[in-house]
């Protein structure tokens, strides 16, 4: 693919027409500048992107974002939105870790109330938070237990003492999916299920102490409780096993669904089936299940990183409160209503490393947001800015209410690997002021700044766009990784 | 020729397969992604554990697929890996095998899981060939 096959829509929106494969339905459109947009070329993103536009309902566009990097399948940045009956769902459009997602907490706390007393923070929650492959967690389950857990998501985690009714009105679907089914769990996922609640996993997951560095839309800020040289965290992890192995039960399952349906597909990983079907509705019913198993995830580490605060501030006088801002997910199909060529129509909008961005006055809001647009939360690469957004009008008018998910890579892992070393890596974030407490040092200089986009970059396009507007920028003071 | 190579991909991590026949390059498969797990050093000694396997699938793609997926599990499930295989029976829909490993102390890599991301097996002049992407 080169630059003139590209047709420029706007300063920020840059179109493929339909034309240019046989077998696009749809045209596809990528949000990005000159810069991001010769640093996709670099990859097979924007084929992949492409390869997305051919899946049967798709309505309008697919749509990229100026984070998309090459995925499996769908592009990592990938948004796209089949029509109801009978528009696929595709199990590769929401990827192996379902409802990967990022939540952010916030204290009382000012940076420098927690400077003298932050590598014991970054050691506690490392110590607490069981991160790495193969960690199991503290919580555990019986099978009766992890059937409830799934189809109740946060609710359970409410029951059983880990989260407070502010948290789940603070998260996407309030933490709960309906119609998540057990019976359409494999017994080999619910193994993998088993002891993996509250843990972090491995890859590019962490927890990450911040700071808030700067403030740019002050209304949203006060109604979130967010202020300059405030400390917040982050936590970015999804379904871990459970979900993983749900994909893969559905993408092998649906290698027969496409031939059944007559489904013509340019990639094996983009299977798929009509979401009236059997084979659709099994899949929703168990990805709903995954997504609930990653909302307790996040909301039963939630719980461990009060504990760390409590512990490391017993004593001091200061306020040990963590509450919660959001929790958005950022690998998901969802059924949502949009306009489309001026009529409403029920979709199902997958997001594969994109976020949802609902904008003003919409009643999935908590009342707290519903006239600012949802929280969006946006990671950057370890050492480096994270945002805090929201959604816009536009977003809902132009990108079926979604925005970016982070910065995206240019590097390859194995590049990475090869050319940055992990005891270096982390000497020098130290020496920026930044804790580093990582399980694995080849694992941290895979997920080096420089193997990123610049995040700020990334965010300039979704703000200039419209698709999203900045709230505050936040910079890292502590990072745990597996 | 036999063989395997990791090739440069931006999010996950892609390997390079090839061998005489389905046999081999199921084999050199499951040795490309245990080198992905634990480094260049796989062996370890002594095997402790033997497991049987017995796979069906509607093609061969899926056979690798789900051969890899195997593997994978065990090694998150009990980080265990297994270096030595017998394989046989293998038909492009089929396989047996006797694998021998043990736990190992560190997984460099969790594999999440094995993707179909253009997945072909595709004959060369000396055999087969195929490109795998595993999610990490």
């Amino acid at each position: 693919m080169k630059r003139s096959d590209f047709k420029q829509i706007t300063p920020y929106v840059h179109e493929i027409p339909a034309t240019f494969r046989a077998d696009m339905r749809v045209p596809a459109r990528f949000y990005a500048d000159g810069e991001l947009l010769e640093a996709a070329l670099g990859d097979k993103s924007l084929d992949q992107l492409v390869n997305t536009a051919t899946l049967p309902g798709i309505v309008k566009y697919a749509l990229a974002m100026p984070d998309i990097h090459q995925g499996y399948g769908f592009p990592i940045g990938g948004v796209i939105a089949t029509e109801l009956p009978d528009g696929v769902i595709s199990p590769g459009g929401v990827g192996y870790d379902i409802n990967c997602g990022v939540r952010l907490l916030a204290t009382h706390l000012h940076r420098d109330d927690i400077t003298p007393h932050l590598d014991r923070l970054a050691s506690a929650l490392q110590a607490n938070c069981p991160s790495g492959v193969g960690r199991g967690g503290s919580v555990r389950l019986k099978r009766q237990d992890l059937d409830r857990l799934m189809e109740q998501g946060a609710d359970w985690a409410l029951k059983n003492g880990y989260a407070t009714k502010m948290d789940l009105e603070r998260t996407e679907e309030n933490g709960r999916l309906p119609h998540a089914d057990a019976s359409k769990v494999s017994e080999r996922a619910k193994k993998r299920g088993l002891d993996q609640i509250g843990t972090l996993g491995a890859g590019n997951h962490f927890i990450e102490v911040d700071v808030v560095d700067e403030i740019f839309y002050d209304e949203a800020a006060q109604r979130m409780g967010l202020f300059p040289g405030q400390i917040v965290v982050q936590i970015h992890c999804g379904s871990r096993g459970f979900g993983h192995q749900i994909c893969t039960d559905y993408v092998k399952r649906f290698q027969q669904s496409v031939h059944q349906y007559g489904i013509k597909l340019p990639d094996r990983e983009l299977v798929c089936a009509p979401l009236s079907s059997p084979e659709g509705q099994d899949y929703q019913a168990a990805m709903h299940a995954a997504a609930n198993y990653a909302f307790v995830n996040r909301q039963v580490l939630t719980h461990l990183i009060r504990q760390s605060f409590a512990q490391v501030l017993a004593g001091t006088g200061l306020r040990d409160t963590v509450y919660q801002i959001y929790d958005i997910a950022h690998n998901m199909a969802k059924i949502e209503e949009h306009e489309v060529d001026g009529r409403k129509r029920k979709l199902c909008v997958h997001r594969k490393g994109a976020t949802r961005a609902f904008g003003p006055g919409s009643a999935v809001l908590p009342d707290a947001y519903r006239d600012i647009g949802q929280p969006v939360l946006v990671p950057g690469s370890m050492g480096t800015a994270s945002w805090v957004l929201v959604g816009t009008e536009k977003s809902m008018a132009q990108s079926f209410g979604s925005t970016c998910h982070g910065a995206g890579r240019t590097m390859s892992r194995s590049q990475a690997k090869r050319t940055i070393r992990g005891d270096e890596l982390r000497e020098e974030l130290e020496a920026e002021g930044i804790q580093v407490r990582a399980g694995s040092l080849p694992g941290l200089a895979e997920e080096a700044p420089s193997a990123y986009k610049d995040v700020d970059k990334v965010i300039e396009v979704v703000h200039g766009a419209g698709i999203a507007r900045k709230v505050a920028r936040i910079v890292p003071v502590a990072v745990v990784k597996g | 020729m036999v063989g395997f190579e990791v090739v440069d991909h931006t999010a996950d991590w892609s390997i390079r397969v090839w061998g005489r026949d389905l046999a081999d390059l199921l084999r050199q498969a499951a040795l490309g992604m245990n080198t992905l797990m634990v480094g260049e050093d796989t062996a370890v000694s002594p095997p402790t554990i033997t497991r049987r396997l017995t796979l069906d699938a509607d093609d061969a793609e899926s056979l690798l697929v789900d051969w890899l997926s195997e593997l994978a599990y065990w090694a998150e499930m009990e980080q265990v890996v297994f270096p030595e295989f017998a394989l046989t029976a293998v038909t492009p829909t089929h396989l047996q095998a006797t694998l021998h490993g043990g736990p190992v102390a560190e997984l460099l890599k969790h594999i999440k899981a094995v993707t179909y991301h253009n997945l072909a097996i595709t004959p060369t002049a000396s055999g087969l060939e195929t490109t795998i992407v595993f999610d990490v």
